[in-house]
């Protein structure tokens, strides 16, 4: 097979990790990012269970050795637009968004994201903050360079403006880009595309949108990161306060036939890790974890769980609460559920009961990422029941699709964690390697 | 010779050391430091910006010697050392300074002390910096082979995917006959094939395939050398084979735990682990009508905290065959949290319900009692959420235990030099980002022997580590990290010393310019320091761990106690 | 000046400790216990190197003849040296060394040999523990006039 190159559709740790190591293997990796970085929901997490590792340190070094390999060509800020031929000879047309900005000139010094007078929500922190127009998407982004958002770039969308452009130094401002297509050819396909967390406004019971002091889990990520919207310091919502007591609402959306018939596979741990941080923080912060089943089935999970338990005033409480309400005056949410686990033999009456907290997360349930159901079309992939990429064989094929030569990893496959996308992203490597044969 | 021009780069890593460590002190300290021409701090240093930074003030300031204090060396020297190179400057010119792992995360509540221990470990840091030399490294062949320990589904997959890729693989298998745990098994989850239909082709394609050479009823006896270059011996029935391997891919499995001492199981006849139902009951077997099984028996207990990952899996897959085969029997199913993660398992879990098995949690500190005298006849257990006692009557007791570590772990964890966790499994380089890498090159590992996997997960993990393992064969060579030891021939007085104490034999006594001295083979050694310490005459050094390096370190450390900063 | 840094300590005495801890094991064990945040006392400084057996008598010596209060070698478990017998030097060294100590009238229990592996980030925290403890006990370590 003389065509040695292999598209990777997503820039998530699954799809870096697979580029690396399809890099590795002397093959040339066209990595296809439809933001303007890499890095993926792992750039969003403050740390990592169980290890606690803080999650930029270990995904920067990934990220810069996918970038810096020179077998990689990264297409951030663009999308996959159009997938012909078969295996061994795909023809694949990518479409480069303009940025308006010229990469080559552009330094990443952020002199023009100060000047810009344009913000808007910041889909990095999860709206929590904003941003500005013109920017970068988190500090450490690769590559380190701008983004013009032309929804809301003031020039792009009304006419004025153009402050950047007056501020770069390095004259990297280019409003005359247009979009490129660009025309490759691979032998094998790589999807990676991650996930998106699912919206709970639908689940009423629940006060989502309509009670402040209910937020998400991934806002919750950002609210307890040292690089998010308040430094790491946790502030509820509604006046800022830092909250005493936190509850944790498991499977949002998940192990529900009315939502996601499917467990999420990772919120447990999520949720357990995210108590743990709180407390770190503030050591007087007790957190009760709202849960049906605890999954903590990967390596040193039960241990973490322990942990938890002993250590950082983290209470599991069995039961998956049926409305949340709120105390108007306060602020305060009001958790209401079913005792359904009964402490001292003796007391047998089953309650309905309530808590007031601070504050409430929501471990909604997770979901194949935006992009998912576009690509799997354009690739002409199938999608199992619950809208994940199908992958035919689980036992003896677990990465490849229904599509020779298409291959899938991570999330977009299946509910995973980090490692087991890490993993799954090296077998799809493998998988290319026996596909395209021996080097020479 | 050039003045030595240090630069300092003190990492705020967020606030996982400069939450604790006060990094602006320590960098206004690390400009006090003799040699140290320039010091600046990074939120993260690792990250593109902080990179850019070593790599312009490299630059700029002339720097020819770079010091970073940040996490530590295991994870990111290659990063920096990459970074150094780039911008034109010796990779061997970088030290690293641990203040996070070994400093802020340790002493999160001192951070007066961390401070000052930070800037110590700096100064030690800057001044070893200052005797580090230049150095080239050495590429070592890798030989065209890769070795395959366990002839399970992992071992086999491997094996497969490595041949498939165009490497040769010698598959050792202990068994007569490959297949490992899952032959016990009868029916798989989730396509519930027969297992032979998924077994039996795998291992036709493993034995025809012309560049697999497989070894049954065989072990590996012994390992010795380094990625590239491994040379093993495998014991056939009293005969021995040499071999020579590139790269080792682990994948021995484990065993499913026997508990003699629980519920009755040495006992009575009627109670069985779920490997010992697969094995006596779903092949022709009467089936029971009245089962119950018991999940957690052995694990997420004091004494083996982990969960068994798929042995809820496995209940639930025998408790619907159970179902299948016999509608109107009982099946109940006594748990402490139904572990059916993902998409297929929670699938499973529900048909499970809607067929009729009955999930009943239970308490750890509440445990069933089995009910019997000759035999199992009921169990009797604590109904945690109905809050009452119940008796379920029982012809068949299944206890749904764990995967404990293989018998022989400790043996290939010797012999291999790689370690295992605390749970007795494999110890992976990095549980998030290398979970199928152990520390040492050259060596992977798959499947239940590094943590109990079900086939999906095993089946993954060995393609995972089959990429990896190839790699370096397809390269056909490997760099070698230049901290290999090294003779000073004038000093030399040919004691032997070295040459005895070398582990590796790669230092022997030869006729030079300066007489007979020692001569280090550079692809053999392995820079251990061993021989180093066994000099008396202090010619044998170790590039990047040499005597006045280290003991620039020590000084350094000394001084700062006595009178603080400023040249000695 | 030895007499006056022994009183201006006296109870206060925080001890300062070298640890060399070989890359494989005993420094990967304490990188385990900084993961875990295993909070220990600030006495330690850790010099890496690749097996403990690189490490020389004279380091020892050095170390304490300057003022250090404590030397503490670290290595993986006898028979998992990854370089597979480095630490059995380490151990007969280690022997030899406090004899020697004794002889030169420093206090043996200053320098000790410990094995801590990859997985034991707890060792590695008790150990700092207990050997902080252990040289506290013994008070402040008086340098030599000439080091």
């Amino acid at each position: 097979m003389s065509n040695r190159a292999v598209l990777v559709i997503g820039g998530g740790i699954a799809g870096i990790q697979a580029s690396i190591d399809l890099a590795n293997m002397g093959l040339q990796v066209y990595l296809v990012e439809s933001t303007p970085s890499i890095g993926g929901r792992m750039a969003q997490l403050d740390k990592t269970f169980p290890t606690n590792d803080c999650s930029m340190c270990i995904l920067a070094p990934k990220m810069i050795e996918c970038a810096g390999h020179e077998n990689v060509h990264l297409f951030t800020y663009s999308e996959v637009d159009e997938v012909r031929g078969e295996a061994g000879e795909f023809k694949v047309t990518v479409r480069r968004k303009p940025r308006y900005v010229d990469l080559n000139r552009c330094t990443g010094c952020g002199d023009c994201v100060e000047k810009c007078p344009r913000r808007v929500a910041d889909e990095f922190n999860m709206g929590l903050s904003q941003r500005k127009a013109i920017y970068l998407p988190f500090p450490q982004a690769v590559p380190r360079k701008v983004t013009i958002d032309a929804e809301t770039c003031l020039y792009l969308t009304k006419g004025r403006c153009r402050l950047c452009e007056e501020t770069c130094e390095a004259g990297a401002i280019d409003f005359e880009q247009q979009e490129e297509l660009v025309e490759l050819e691979v032998a094998a396909i790589v999807m990676a595309t991650g996930f998106d967390p699912y919206d709970p406004t639908s689940l009423k019971e629940y006060g989502y949108g309509e009670i402040e002091n209910v937020i998400t889990a991934l806002e919750l990520e950002r609210l307890i990161c040292a690089s998010g919207p308040t430094g790491g310091h946790l502030e509820r919502p509604s006046d800022g306060k830092v909250p005493r007591t936190v509850a944790f609402i498991q499977c949002v959306g998940s192990r529900d036939v009315h939502y996601k018939p499917y467990c999420s596979s990772v919120c447990c741990m999520h949720a357990t890790k995210e108590a743990i941080l709180a407390n770190e923080h503030h050591p007087d912060l007790r957190s009760f974890i709202f849960y049906t089943d605890m999954r903590a089935v990967g390596k040193q999970f039960q241990e973490y769980v322990i942990r938890a338990r002993e250590e950082y005033s983290v209470t599991y409480v069995r039961s998956r609460p049926g409305h949340i309400a709120v105390d108007q005056d306060t602020g305060n949410p009001i958790v209401w559920y079913d005792e359904t686990v009964f402490g001292e033999a003796g007391d047998r009456v089953r309650r309905v009961t309530s808590m007031e907290v601070d504050l409430v997360i929501l471990c909604q349930a997770l979901v194949p990422h935006g992009v998912h159901r576009e690509m799997v079309e354009k690739l002409g992939l199938e999608l199992d029941e619950s809208g994940f990429v199908a992958i035919q064989d689980r036992l003896i094929r677990p990465v490849d699709t229904s599509v020779s030569g298409i291959f899938a990893c991570g999330f977009c496959q299946s509910p995973q964690d980090i490692p087991d996308s890490v993993i799954q992203a090296s077998a799809t490597a493998a998988r290319v390697a026996e596909l395209l044969g021996p080097r020479k | 010779m050039p003045k030595t021009r240090v630069g300092v780069f003190v990492c705020h890593c967020g606030n996982n050391i400069g939450g604790v460590v006060r990094v602006p002190e320590v960098v206004e300290f690390a400009r006090t430091l003799p040699n140290v021409v320039y010091a600046e701090d990074n939120l993260y240093t690792c990250s593109e910006e902080g990179l850019s930074s070593i790599k312009s003030q490299i630059g700029e300031q002339n720097l020819n010697r770079v010091v970073v204090a940040s996490c530590t060396p295991r994870t990111h020297e290659p990063l920096f050392k990459e970074a150094c190179e780039e911008a034109g400057l010796n990779r061997y010119l970088f030290e690293f300074v641990n203040i996070r792992e070994h400093c802020s995360w340790v002493h999160a509540h001192e951070p007066a002390k961390a401070t000052e221990k930070a800037k110590e470990l700096v100064k030690m840091g800057v001044a070893k910096a200052c005797y580090l030399e230049p150095q080239e490294e050495f590429e070592s062949e890798v030989f065209p082979a890769a070795l395959v320990i366990g002839g399970g589904i992992s071992g086999m997959t491997a094996a497969l995917s490595l041949a498939g890729q165009g490497v040769d693989v010698h598959l050792v298998e202990r068994e007569r006959e490959l297949g490992g745990l899952i032959r016990r098994v009868r029916t798989l989850f989730p396509t519930e094939q027969d297992t032979a239909e998924v077994l039996g082709p795998l291992i036709e394609r493993v034995e025809k395939h012309p560049q697999i050479t497989t070894y049954l009823g065989s072990e590996v006896e012994s390992v010795e050398g380094f990625i590239g270059d491994f040379d093993v011996t495998v014991a056939s029935d009293g005969a021995a084979s040499e071999l020579k391997v590139g790269t080792i891919i682990v994948a021995t499995g484990a065993q499913e735990l026997k508990p003699l001492e629980l519920y009755g199981y040495s006992q009575l006849p009627n109670v069985v682990t779920q490997l010992d139902f697969e094995e006596k009951f779903k092949r022709d077997a009467e089936i029971p009508r009245n089962v119950v099984m018991i999940n957690c028996v052995g694990a997420r207990i004091p004494e083996r905290t982990y969960c068994g990952r798929f042995c809820c899996t496995t209940a639930i897959k025998n408790a619907i065959w159970l179902k299948e085969q016999d509608p109107d029997g009982s099946v109940y199913v006594l748990h402490r949290d139904v572990m059916a993660y993902g998409v297929d398992i929670e699938e499973f879990y529900r048909r499970a319900m809607e067929l009729g098995v009955r999930f009943l949690r239970y308490d750890i500190d509440d445990p069933p009692q089995i009910l019997g005298e000759e035999r199992a006849e009921a169990v009797r257990v604590q109904h945690q959420l109905m809050g009452r006692e119940v008796v379920l009557p029982a012809d068949l007791v299944i206890l749904t235990t764990p995967l404990v570590a293989q018998e022989g772990s400790e043996k290939v964890s010797k012999m291999l030099k790689v370690p295992l966790g605390s749970e007795g499994f494999f110890l992976e380089a990095h549980l998030k980002l290398r979970p199928v890498e152990f520390s040492t090159d050259g060596i992977f590992v798959c499947g239940s022997a590094r943590y109990p996997s079900n086939i999906s997960e095993s089946v993954s993990q060995a393609y995972a580590t089959a990429a990896k393992a190839a790699i370096p064969i397809e390269d056909g060579f490997v760099r070698v990290e230049a901290i290999t030891a090294y003779c000073d021939e004038r000093s030399c007085s040919a004691c032997g010393n070295c040459v005895e104490v070398c582990p590796f034999g790669a230092i022997e006594l030869q006729e030079g310019r300066f007489g007979t001295t020692a001569h280090v083979n550079v692809a053999q050694c392995k820079g251990c320091g061993c021989c180093v310490a066994a000099c008396p005459s202090g010619s044998m050094q170790q590039r990047g761990f040499d005597d006045r390096q280290l003991l620039s370190m020590i000084s350094a450390l000394a001084e700062e106690m006595t009178g603080g900063a400023g040249s000695p | 000046m030895a007499q006056e840094a022994h009183e201006e300590h006296g109870d206060g005495f925080e001890p300062r400790i070298l640890v060399f801890a070989c890359n494989w094991c005993s420094y990967a064990g304490a990188d385990l216990a900084g993961v875990s945040r295993l909070q220990m006392p600030a006495s330690c400084r850790v010099i890496r190197v690749m097996c403990s057996a690189r490490v020389r008598p004279e380091f020892v010596i050095a170390a304490l003849s300057k003022g250090l209060d404590g030397v503490l070698v670290l290595g993986c478990h006898p028979g998992e040296c990854h370089y597979s017998e480095g630490n059995y030097f380490t151990r007969r060294r280690g022997l030899f060394l406090k004899q020697l100590l004794e002889y030169v009238g420093i206090e043996p229990e200053r320098f000790q040999v410990r094995w801590v592996s990859a997985s034991e980030g707890a060792k590695f925290a008790d150990t700092v523990e207990e050997v902080t403890e252990q040289i506290k006990a013994l008070g402040p370590n008086r340098p030599r006039a000439h080091s």
